[in-house]
């Protein structure tokens, strides 16, 4: 396979070809949010119209308080996925090493969680946060995610592939069940964990009907809910500047994070229990 | 692990802790699974249960009484009748419900295409980004960034790509005088539309699930292969897609569970119509949830989504939990 | 292993703290918690803002809790999940929600406020059209109108002027004007009737073929009549080619709500029915355009004439405000009067107008247009004007009992027969199979 034969070439094109299919739509979202809103496609330069501005950027900006829904995001993000790697890890070891009555029972009860789409909870989970009075909280946008079963799975994966051989040792060392954790299960999933992280955090950042209906002041909701504010300004005429710079807005943390940390996830993919 | 010097000691004490305390010790898994199983219990579980409970009873009606106070009359019960009203086709149609088999032959159409058309390509992707290459990351990342994106973002942006007059695809086919068609307004279009953007959106990600698989297969096998004289495609279906097999059963259920729940790119892509032919079964639940007399509906239309959801899952993870057993 | 608890520990002490710092302020003042929701452009939350700091400025014992809470549906949604309790006091909702507030929310009749405000001479100074989706059958206020819009015509006057064409009158008219126009490149007329929700503009021809959908009622619809058979072929055939019995003057299906107004703008339709509420827009991105033209706005083209000899009609469209009570914990009557102290200073002739020229909605009092900025506005920009003139012909926007099923009934009948799904000739049918589900929805409510 090492010699450039045609096959290779043609895959080199055809990579080509995917990826730039694959960008078109970021890449004209990209112009689209440039160009001035009296500018659509079709008028002056095909790619840069007659001019080029920032002022949907600005527009976007004024529209919503992304002060608050930035920090809300982050705060949402970072509190889901810290108290998620705690119940997971936890859960995912007793599942992969520990033998205990209803084992398989429980399991398939938790596994529950992957069949229901939680957009079809969402009635039921207002009523609760109502109950328990976190309507309109942070807490609310938290909660029903500290209990991760694809997470669960994914550890107990992951932890089944260490060698029993290694907490054997730990344990003659005399290393009790919370330093067996911190010494040897934890450090050798670590890849594990990365890629977890980066779909608990994309999943979290870009959630947008469940904060909808369980926040509604401006402090307590996160970016999403910015950029449903420019999307229902529709009345006049969908403004497409105007929701793609949004859009930008919201994604860039995202994808800028992935660029600087691309490496690192594939190669935590590569070798988690992911496969 | 400063404890190395009294091992033994620790050792045998453990061994008599546990006979001293049994109920202690056999709490220990139950106390580390409390926390997911708490969560999971109060969020999944309860809500799962009120759904079905609520899914055999009609709502009852609010009216004003003459003086413009508001009388609430009780639910009734009214044991599976919401669900034959879903399954049981009249004439004329039911009022709430009557396009529900309809959509649920839409629903199950993207899901098998989304499915049936995601994992190949995104097998295809995956080994195409296995290959030395020039600038690998970046195809990788363009290839893999839609994942990043909301749903209604990403969606959004094909919005303006399938946009009739001004449109991306019709601008560029209308300049090379190709018929123009309004992808997202033909009835017969709309669906495979709305299955492209999906598509679009989770290749990449289980390509990631491949492509660690695919390094995850040791070169000497290939090599061995290549020493016998197998070509690459007999590599390919011999040693390498076999050697997958677990990687995509995973996948399946991922990728069946994820388009039986995506809905939120309808919101911008024409909701669902023309003529309902878009319309899949939890956008349906949303168009029908602010009627109050539909409440009974929107949980028994629930419910089926889970059963299938239900099945779904469990004929995969039965077959996968007993692959990787026999392993 | 100590340093990493503590570490986690002070992560979550910190999340803990800053979940809950937002939410402390003073009780002493009346609270009024406003939701409002817009489907316009521009800076709204601080346009509000700056209402509410007028408004707190000359009351000062009232406090105003200015909360965007989305959509239109999104709003409705949030209040009916909140029940009978709702936290919210006052807001601005779709003027069509009347009747689902009325059955699942607990909506404050304003009879006795209108009557302190001066009863039949305070409504007098609004539209009638306006107040009439704010009424129930027995002529009770629910609601009283904020931001309202109607569908009218615009036409690029160059256009017609260099073809020496007409502004179209009527729908024979409209139909010469717009095939006269058709070019490849460009599309004679644009109905915004693609997909989403064409019940809007069908009202239009409905009521111009002269039976509107309802009328003062809230347990009647006239979907199954002839003259609504008459409207959707009308709409139809605008999207057909002439050789399946067309006009050929407008995409198959109709076009897209939000890509009617850029295509007009960008010269590749010459007219299009769409709200009010896109004059604005539609005015400034002409202005800024690569080839700016004259943007004329007119009625819309009338029916064959009806009741009133004209043909004219349009449904109004747009947002109400409406009052809500609590059912576990009743308003005091203190705070019943500060919510609609909130809703007569956003309803007052000087906030109308200032709003109406700040965002193309219809200022929905009379008085509210002869004085600043609306006075000036409709002197430069006399195509202002031509919308609130409209508004003689208008009538009631649909809202019926059950209106979220029936929407969804007419909505997807008149989809599948303008999409071609159902061919025409068969739209009788059609029409007859939706208007036996609304009649079998509304059984219940009749003679209530």
């Amino acid at each position: 396979m090492n010699k450039r034969n045609g096959w290779s070439v043609l895959a080199d094109i055809i990579t080509v070809i995917l990826s730039l299919i694959w960008v078109a739509p970021l890449f004209f979202a990209l112009l689209i949010s440039i160009r001035p809103t009296s500018d659509p496609l079709g008028t002056g330069n095909i790619f840069f119209g007659r001019t080029i501005t920032l002022e949907n950027y600005q527009r976007a900006l004024e529209l919503a308080p992304w002060q608050w829904h930035y920090l809300t995001s982050i705060l949402v993000v970072v509190g889901v996925l810290v108290v998620q790697l705690i119940t997971i890890t936890m859960a995912g070891y007793a599942f992969a090493r520990m033998k205990f009555w209803g084992r398989n029972a429980l399991l398939f009860i938790l596994l529950i969680q992957l069949m229901i789409p939680s957009g079809v909870l969402v009635v039921q989970n207002l009523n609760i946060m109502r109950q328990i009075n976190l309507f309109d909280t942070r807490w609310a946008l938290m909660m029903p995610y500290w209990g991760s079963v694809f997470g669960v799975l994914l550890m107990r994966q992951t932890f089944r592939e260490i060698p029993p051989e290694l907490e054997e040792a730990a344990r003659i060392d005399g290393a009790n069940l919370f330093q067996i954790l911190r010494f040897v299960y934890i450090p050798l999933s670590i890849p594990t964990y990365v890629a977890f992280a980066l779909v608990s955090v994309s999943a979290r950042w870009n959630e947008f009907l469940w904060p909808a209906m369980v926040t509604r002041t401006a402090e307590s909701r996160p970016v999403t809910t910015g950029l449903s504010q420019l999307f229902s300004a529709t009345e006049a005429g969908t403004n497409y500047g105007q929701l793609m710079a949004g859009t930008i807005l919201v994604v860039a943390p995202l994808v800028v994070l992935f660029i600087f940390f691309q490496r690192r996830f594939i190669e935590s993919f590569a070798s988690s229990g992911l496969k | 692990m400063e404890q190395v010097s009294t091992s033994i000691n620790t050792a045998s004490t453990v061994q008599s802790r546990r006979i001293k305390h049994p109920t202690w010790r056999h709490l220990i898994p139950y106390l580390l699974i409390a926390p997911t199983l708490i969560f999971v219990g109060l969020f999944t579980i309860y809500p799962t249960i009120r759904t079905f409970e609520q899914s055999l009873y009609q709502p009852g009606m609010n009216v004003r009484n003459e003086r413009g106070q508001r009388v609430q009359q009780p639910d009734t019960f009214v044991g599976l009748q919401n669900y034959a009203d879903l399954f049981i086709p009249q004439t004329p149609p039911h009022p709430i419900v009557g396009g529900f088999l309809q959509i649920l032959s839409n629903t199950i159409v993207f899901a098998v295409a989304s499915v049936g058309i995601t994992l190949p390509l995104s097998f295809g992707m995956a080994l195409l980004m296995n290959r030395a290459i020039r600038g690998r990351a970046l195809w990788r990342f363009s290839l893999f960034y839609p994942v990043l994106l909301p749903l209604i973002g990403g969606a959004s942006m094909w919005a303006f790509l399938y946009g009739n007059s001004g449109g991306l695809i019709n601008t560029v086919l209308r300049s090379l005088n190709i018929p123009t068609q309004d992808w997202l307004n033909t009835p017969d279009l709309v669906l495979w539309s709305v299955i492209v953007v999906n598509i679009w959106k989770q290749a990449g990600f289980y390509m990631i699930f491949y492509l660690a698989g695919l390094q995850s297969i040791p070169k000497d096998i290939y090599e061995a292969a290549a020493l016998d004289g197998a070509s690459y495609f007999q590599q390919l279906f011999t040693i390498t897609i076999p050697l997958l097999r677990r990687t995509t059963l995973f996948l399946l259920v991922i990728a069946s569970t994820y388009a039986f729940q995506t809905v939120e790119q309808l919101d911008v892509l024409n909701k669902g119509m023309p003529a309902n032919r878009a319309n899949l079964l939890l956008w349906y639940i949303y168009q029908m949830y602010p009627s109050s007399q539909a409440r009974g509906y929107v949980n028994a239309i629930s419910m089926v989504l889970v059963v299938i959801l239900f099945t779904f899952t469990f004929i995969n993870f039965a077959f996968f939990e007993r692959r990787s057993a026999d392993e | 292993m100590q340093k990493l608890v503590s570490r986690f520990g002070l992560l979550l002490v910190l999340i803990g703290v800053l979940c809950v710092a937002p939410f402390t302020q003073a009780q002493s003042r009346v609270q009024i918690d406003f939701y409002w929701a817009s489907a316009v452009e521009g800076n709204l939350p601080a346009i509000f803002q700056g209402y509410a700091d007028q408004f707190m400025a000359e009351n000062p014992n009232i406090q105003i809790n200015v909360v965007y809470s989305g959509s239109y549906t999104q709003t409705r949604e949030t209040i009916r999940a909140e029940g009978f309790d709702p936290v919210v006091d006052v807001a601005i909702m779709l003027a069509t929600d009347l009747s689902t507030f009325i059955t699942d929310s607990p909506i404050v009749m304003l009879n006795p406020f209108v009557d302190a405000a001066g009863g039949e001479v305070f409504l007098a100074d609004f539209f009638p059209a306006f107040i009439a989706n704010g009424l129930d059958a027995e002529g009770n206020v629910w609601s009283i109108p904020f931001q309202r819009s109607t569908p009218i015509l615009y036409y690029n006057a160059d256009l017609l002027r260099e073809n020496n064409l007409d502004v179209p009158k009527n729908n024979e008219e409209l139909i010469a004007v717009a095939q006269a126009l058709t070019t490849p490149e460009r599309a004679g007329l644009l109905l915004p009737i693609a997909g989403t929700f064409p019940i809007w503009i069908y009202q239009s021809f409905a009521a111009a073929y002269g039976r509107p959908l309802v009328d003062s009622g809230l347990d009647t619809v006239y979907f199954d009549t002839p003259e609504s058979l008459a409207a959707i072929e009308f709409m139809t055939r605008v999207g057909l080619p002439i050789e399946e019995g067309g006009f050929g003057v407008g995409p198959r299906g109709g076009s897209a709500w939000g890509e009617t107004p850029t295509a007009f703008v960008s010269g590749k339709a010459a007219m299009i029915y769409h709200t009010t509420g896109s004059l604005t827009s539609i005015l400034q991105n002409v202005a800024n355009s690569e080839n700016p033209f004259e943007v004329g706005v007119a009625f819309l083209p009338s029916g064959p004439a009806g009741e009133d000899g004209t043909g004219y009609g349009a449904p109004t469209g747009g947002g109400n405000l409406y009052i809500f009570d609590n059912e576990s914990t009743p308003k005091t009557e203190a705070e019943l009067e500060a919510a609609w102290q909130w809703v007569m200073f956003l309803s007052s002739p000087e906030i109308q107008s200032d709003w109406g020229a700040k965002t193309g909605y219809i200022a929905a009092r009379y008085s509210a247009w002869e004085i600043e900025p609306l006075a000036s506005l409709v002197v430069e920009y006399p195509q202002y004007a031509v919308a609130r003139d409209q508004l003689e012909f208008a009538v009631k926007e649909f809202d019926a009992y059950r209106s979220v099923d029936i929407q969804n009934i007419i909505n997807l009948q008149l989809s599948k027969i303008i999409s071609g799904e159902v061919p025409l000739d068969q739209a009788a049918d059609a029409l007859a199979e939706a208007q036996a589900q609304i009649d079998q929805l509304l059984a219940p409510f009749k003679g209530n």
